[in-house]
């Protein structure tokens, strides 16, 4: 078991944003997080890259315990992420961006360049290297916090909502992406409202209400289940519904 | 050659004759403050250019360089200089001390509490006979050995300065390419995405902490090697501290040559003013920063460098 959180709670003041929530995900899996907003999902990423330290619970992560551990030890342990909002050094290059993920393993810079450089090609982002990270948009942003993150070799990959916002061309490019990321044996949790996304990349679905997983499996099945249903209602499951059709 | 690389020989070259192309004591000496300034600014860039932590307490290392000097004078006879490495360990031990706990403060809070700690120490060394109390320190009246470096024209003291100016910037230049580099400027960038990537944030920043309080102290030393002498307010006024943060703001934080620029346009400036307007001098001080603040953060946080880089490649593009 490549991660494994067990039962996690996590209180802002009096409020439950994430309510004994767990997920256990093997080696190889790319896990599909799915849920109506508000229902926690960021919470629970940022608790289990350890960016928030939770109120309970625990976090195993290859075998290790790293409930309380802060994020630069979970990213020298593998672990690497992406932010709903993405977060890129502005003021950097997008190469140098990617430098700074790359110094993680390598202290070297020709080492970290070399590095990036490999990283940016398979991230197709090499014709913007040199550009600044400032000058990109939305779609240039994710994808260059993906290959940040990648350039930290890590074993897990969590993506919180790394296609929202993308045009339908540009989801289709990121979907490759995201299964060429797989094939280089990187563990994937993503975050996702676009089911076309969840189904076309993952055999596991698992649904968040309330800070709580409702339902988990395949996701065509989880769909289709009355409580997903019920907890999408009035919100977007219409939007769920045209997505599938 | 690009236009870059004339323009900081060009410079360099300018700075490094000065003394032997005025003959003008007073000018030379502007000149070998220029280097002072640019040194305790350069370092103070470190870790509020590069690293992106605005200290407004850096006159505490400066005083303990200063101090250090000539209390081993005034204590043991020594030389001022051998003061410099006293006043190192000192400033690494109070930048440990001080930056430990306030780098977890963010933005404004983080410059308060280095301004805090900078006037406590100021307090308590106009209080404490050691360091003179009120009335300070002297060095050496004359000069015993080359060793007091103590000299009445400026030009020793400029190559001096010049020296550990070229040292400072060489060291800067190598951090900037170095992972250690990435990092400051990922932690300027960010701390929340630096540390997803495994930035330890809290140690790099006391790194350039570390490195950036010894080349201050450095500064204080050699000031008090020039002057031969120290009290609280020329060692560990408020003053000098916000006199970092503007020359190198000036010239462009976070730059190498951004501090060195900030001194060469703001120090003769000073000494015009004080030389035009005499003791009542100080007044037309404060108007000078405040004006220079108001600049730069209205119009180009970036500092002179930026503009520099508009001019530059504006040229440029006319070229092509
Ligand atoms: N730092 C915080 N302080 C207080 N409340 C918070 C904080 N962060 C999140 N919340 C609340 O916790 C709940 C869960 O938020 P979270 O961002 O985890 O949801 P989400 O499932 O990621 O939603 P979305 O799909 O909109 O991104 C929300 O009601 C949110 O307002
Ligand atoms: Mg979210």
């Amino acid at each position: 078991m490549l991660l494994e959180a067990t039962a996690v709670v996590m209180e802002f003041g009096s409020f439950r944003a994430v309510n004994g929530a767990s997920l256990t995900v093997t080696e190889g899996d790319i896990v599909g997080l799915i849920g109506p907003n508000g229902a926690g999902k960021s919470t629970f990423f940022n608790c289990v890259a350890g960016d928030l330290t939770p109120t309970s619970g625990t976090i195993r992560f290859k075998g290790h315990d790293v409930t309380r551990a802060t994020p630069e030890q979970h990213a020298r342990l593998g672990m690497a992420r992406s932010f709903q909002v993405p977060v890129t050094f502005e003021d950097m290059s997008v190469a140098e961006n990617v430098m700074v993920g790359a110094f993680l393993r390598h202290g070297h810079r020709n080492a970290a360049r070399r590095v990036a450089d490999e990283i940016l090609a398979f991230c197709g982002l090499d014709t913007l290297a040199n550009a600044r990270a400032g000058s990109l948009g939305t779609p240039g942003r994710k994808r260059l916090e993906i290959a940040r993150a990648l350039a930290t070799e890590p074993q897990l990959l969590l993506l919180d909502e790394a296609l929202a916002g993308l045009t339908p061309a540009e989801v289709r490019l990121a979907i490759d992406l995201v299964r060429k990321i797989q094939q280089r044996g990187i563990t994937i949790v993503i975050v996702e409202h676009i089911m076309e996304v969840i189904l076309s990349l993952t055999e596991h679905a698992v649904v968040f209400h309330q800070g709580k997983v409702i339902a988990e499996g395949p996701p065509r099945q989880v769909v289709d289940d009355p409580g997903v249903i019920a907890a999408y209602l009035g919100g977007s499951m219409k939007r769920v519904r045209t997505q599938i059709s | 050659m690009n236009i870059n690389r004339i323009a900081t020989i060009a410079g360099l070259l300018i700075i490094a004759l000065w003394p032997l192309v005025v003959h003008d004591v007073f000018y030379q000496r502007v000149g070998a403050l220029v280097l002072l300034a640019a040194i305790s600014a350069s370092a103070w860039n470190l870790i509020g250019g590069y690293g992106g932590q605005v200290s407004v307490g850096h006159v505490v290392y400066f005083g303990a360089g200063a101090y250090a000097s000539l209390i081993v004078f005034t204590r043991w006879g020594w030389p001022p200089l051998a003061g410099a490495p006293i006043g190192v360990a000192v400033s690494l031990a109070l930048a440990a001390l001080v930056g430990t706990p306030t780098f977890r403060l963010r933005g404004h809070y983080f410059s308060m509490a280095t301004i805090a700690a900078a006037e406590l120490v100021r307090i308590l060394a106009s209080n404490w006979d050691v360091t003179g109390a009120a009335v300070g320190l002297m060095g050496p009246p004359v000069p015993r050995s080359v060793w007091d470096f103590s000299f009445t024209s400026p030009v020793p003291y400029h190559y001096l300065f010049l020296a550990v100016l070229l040292l400072l910037l060489w060291l800067t230049w190598l951090m900037q390419r170095s992972k250690m580099g990435f990092y400051l400027a990922a932690i300027r960038g960010g701390d929340r995405a630096a540390r997803s990537l495994g930035v330890p944030v809290l140690r790099y920043k006391l790194y350039a902490l570390l490195l950036s309080a010894s080349f201050t102290s450095l500064a204080g030393t050699l000031y008090a090697v020039m002057v031969g002498f120290v009290d609280p307010e020329s060692g560990l006024g408020i003053l000098l501290s916000v006199k970092m943060v503007i020359i190198a703001a000036l010239g462009g934080a976070g730059t190498l040559f951004g501090p060195l620029v900030g001194a060469v346009i703001l120090v003769p400036l000073e000494e015009a003013t004080n030389a035009m307007f005499g003791g009542g001098g100080t007044g037309i001080t404060f108007i000078v920063y405040g004006a220079i603040i108001l600049f730069v953060a209205r119009f180009q946080p970036g500092g002179m460098a930026v503009i520099w880089r508009a001019l530059t490649s504006r040229r440029k593009n006319r070229a092509a």
